[in-house]
C-alpha cells in the first residue's frame, strides 16, 4: 500500500507534460500516446431519458499507456448508477492500438483490437455497435448477463491543414452468446481555435481550445445488416486545455434516431504524466 | 598548486556532471531523412521573430521532457542533442519534416497532431539552442 501511495505521488510529481488532446469521444484518431506517457482520464456519460425510462450517470476511468511510438494500450474501468434504482461497476475492457506505418500520409491507418468483460447494464457508450443499447430493463436484470466480447476497428485519420479527420469503422463479436459480428461507426473532424501559441502562459487563449464534430452510431450485424433499431448520435465536441498535463472535454450528442436517447451528454477530465514509464522503472531501481 | 588541483578537480567533475545528462556523442540516424520537397520548405515564420516565445513554450511543453530544457538532449533517452552543429546544419524544412513524422522505431513520436504553424515555431525556437559558450544568432 506504501508503495502504491508512493508511486502515485511520485508520478503526479512530473510537472512539464503534454496534453494535446484530441476532443473526440468516440472516433479515434492516428495520434498516439507518446511512449512512456500515462494519462489518466475521468469521464461519463448521462442521458435525457425517454418517457418510461430512467436517469443513468455512466462514469469510466481509463487509463492509456504509450507503449511505443506506434503502439498504445488502454484499460476502462467502468461503472453506472441510475435514478431510483443503483449504483454498479459494470465491466472493464482493454485495448491496443496500433500504427502499421512508420510515417505520416495522407491517410493514417491504425488497427485497434479490444477485449470487453462487461455487463449488460454498462452504458458508457464508448461507441456504438449492433442495436440500441437496453436503456429500459433494471440493473439487477441487466448485471447478470455478462458480455465478452472481441472488439476490431479500422481507424482511418488524416490531418489536412490542422483539420483532422477521422473515420472508425468497427466489428464486434459477443463471445458470449451467437449473436452474429455487429457492426458500428464514427465518423469525426476537429481543429484547434488557434494555430499559433502565444509567448506568455495563458489560459483562456485560444489556442487552448479545439472544437468539431463526431457522428456515430450502430450498424447492426450480420443477422440484420443497416441502421433500423440502431442507436444514432450528432455531437459537437469541445476540448480546453486547461494546463500543460490537463484536458476538460466537453460532448452534447443529439438523438438521430427513435432507437437513440433524445440527449447525451459527455464529460471527461484527463491528466497526462510524462515519462510514467522511465519514472516508474526509476523508483524500482531498473535501467530506464 | 595544490588549490589549482582541487580547482582543476572541480571543474572536471562539473563537467563529467554535465554531460551525464546530455548527450553529445549523439548521431542522426541516417535513414531518417525527408523527400527534397520536404528538405526545401522554408519556414514561413522566418521574418517574425517574435513567434519565438510561443516556441520555447512549446518546446518545454512538449519535447524538454526528452531533450532537456536547454535542448542539449539525455544520454539515457538516446535523444538528439539540438545544440550539436549535425542538428543545426540541417534545413528548417528537414527539422518540421521531423517533428511532424517523428522516427517511432527510435522513440521519436509525431508530432503532427500540433498545428502546422505551431511545428514551424518550434523550427524557430531550435534555432535559438546553441551552446551556452556561443551567442544566439537570431532566426
Amino acid at each position: 500500500m506504501r508503495w502504491i501511495v508512493l508511486l502515485f505521488l511520485f508520478a503526479l510529481s512530473g510537472v512539464a507534460c503534454l496534453a494535446q488532446e484530441s476532443p473526440y469521444f468516440v472516433t479515434y484518431n492516428h495520434h498516439m500516446e507518446e511512449p512512456g506517457n500515462l494519462e489518466i482520464e475521468v469521464s461519463s456519460t448521462t442521458d435525457v431519458p425517454r418517457s418510461g425510462q430512467r436517469f443513468y450517470f455512466a462514469p469510466w476511468t481509463e487509463l492509456e499507456y504509450g507503449i511505443t511510438a506506434r503502439w498504445t494500450a488502454e484499460l476502462y474501468l467502468e461503472g453506472q448508477s441510475t435514478w431510483n434504482d443503483s449504483t454498479i461497476f459494470t465491466g472493464w475492457r482493454l485495448e491496443n492500438r496500433f500504427r502499421p506505418l512508420k510515417r505520416e500520409h495522407r491517410v493514417n491507418p491504425v488497427l485497434y483490437l479490444e477485449y470487453e468483460s462487461i455487463n449488460e447494464a454498462d452504458r458508457i457508450q464508448k461507441e456504438l455497435e449492433g442495436g440500441a443499447p437496453d436503456v429500459s430493463s433494471p440493473n439487477s436484470l441487466l448485471r447478470r448477463i455478462k458480455d465478452h466480447e472481441l472488439e476490431t476497428k479500422m481507424i482511418l485519420s488524416s490531418d489536412i491543414h490542422d483539420w483532422n479527420l477521422a473515420g472508425n469503422f468497427i466489428v464486434a463479436k459477443n463471445l458470449s452468446r451467437s449473436e452474429g459480428f455487429e457492426f458500428g461507426y464514427s465518423l469525426g473532424f476537429s481543429r484547434a481555435l488557434a494555430t499559433m501559441a502565444s509567448g506568455s502562459n495563458c489560459r483562456f487563449c485560444r489556442e487552448n481550445f479545439s472544437a468539431g464534430m463526431e457522428i456515430y452510431g450502430g450498424l447492426g450485424s450480420t443477422l440484420g445488416f443497416g441502421v433500423k433499431d440502431t442507436a444514432q448520435y450528432a455531437a459537437p465536441v469541445f476540448a480546453w486545455m486547461i494546463s500543460d498535463n490537463s484536458t476538460v472535454r466537453f460532448s452534447p450528442g443529439i438523438g438521430l434516431t427513435h432507437d437513440s436517447s433524445p440527449a447525451l451528454f459527455r464529460f471527461g477530465y484527463s491528466y497526462e504524466i510524462q515519462g510514467f514509464g522511465s519514472k516508474l522503472s526509476h523508483l524500482f531501481g531498473g535501467k530506464p | 598548486m595544490r588549490r589549482l588541483g582541487i580547482l582543476e578537480l572541480t571543474i572536471v567533475l562539473t563537467l563529467l556532471a554535465a554531460s551525464f545528462g546530455q548527450n553529445p556523442s549523439y548521431q542522426s540516424d541516417p535513414d531518417w531523412r525527408p523527400p527534397d520537397e520536404a528538405a526545401n520548405k522554408t519556414n514561413p515564420l522566418a521574418r517574425k521573430p517574435q513567434a519565438v516565445a510561443g516556441g520555447q513554450k512549446l518546446f518545454l511543453r512538449n519535447c524538454a521532457e526528452c531533450h532537456n530544457k536547454d535542448g542539449s538532449g539525455i544520454l539515457k533517452k538516446h535523444s538528439a542533442d539540438f545544440q550539436l552543429a549535425a542538428v543545426q546544419q540541417q534545413s528548417d524544412g528537414t527539422l518540421f519534416w521531423k517533428i511532424t513524422n517523428g522516427n517511432p522505431d527510435h522513440g521519436m513520436p509525431s508530432f503532427s497532431k500540433i498545428p502546422e504553424l505551431e511545428r514551424w515555431q518550434l523550427v524557430l525556437f531550435l534555432r535559438k539552442l546553441k551552446p551556452p559558450s556561443e551567442s544566439p544568432t537570431q532566426p
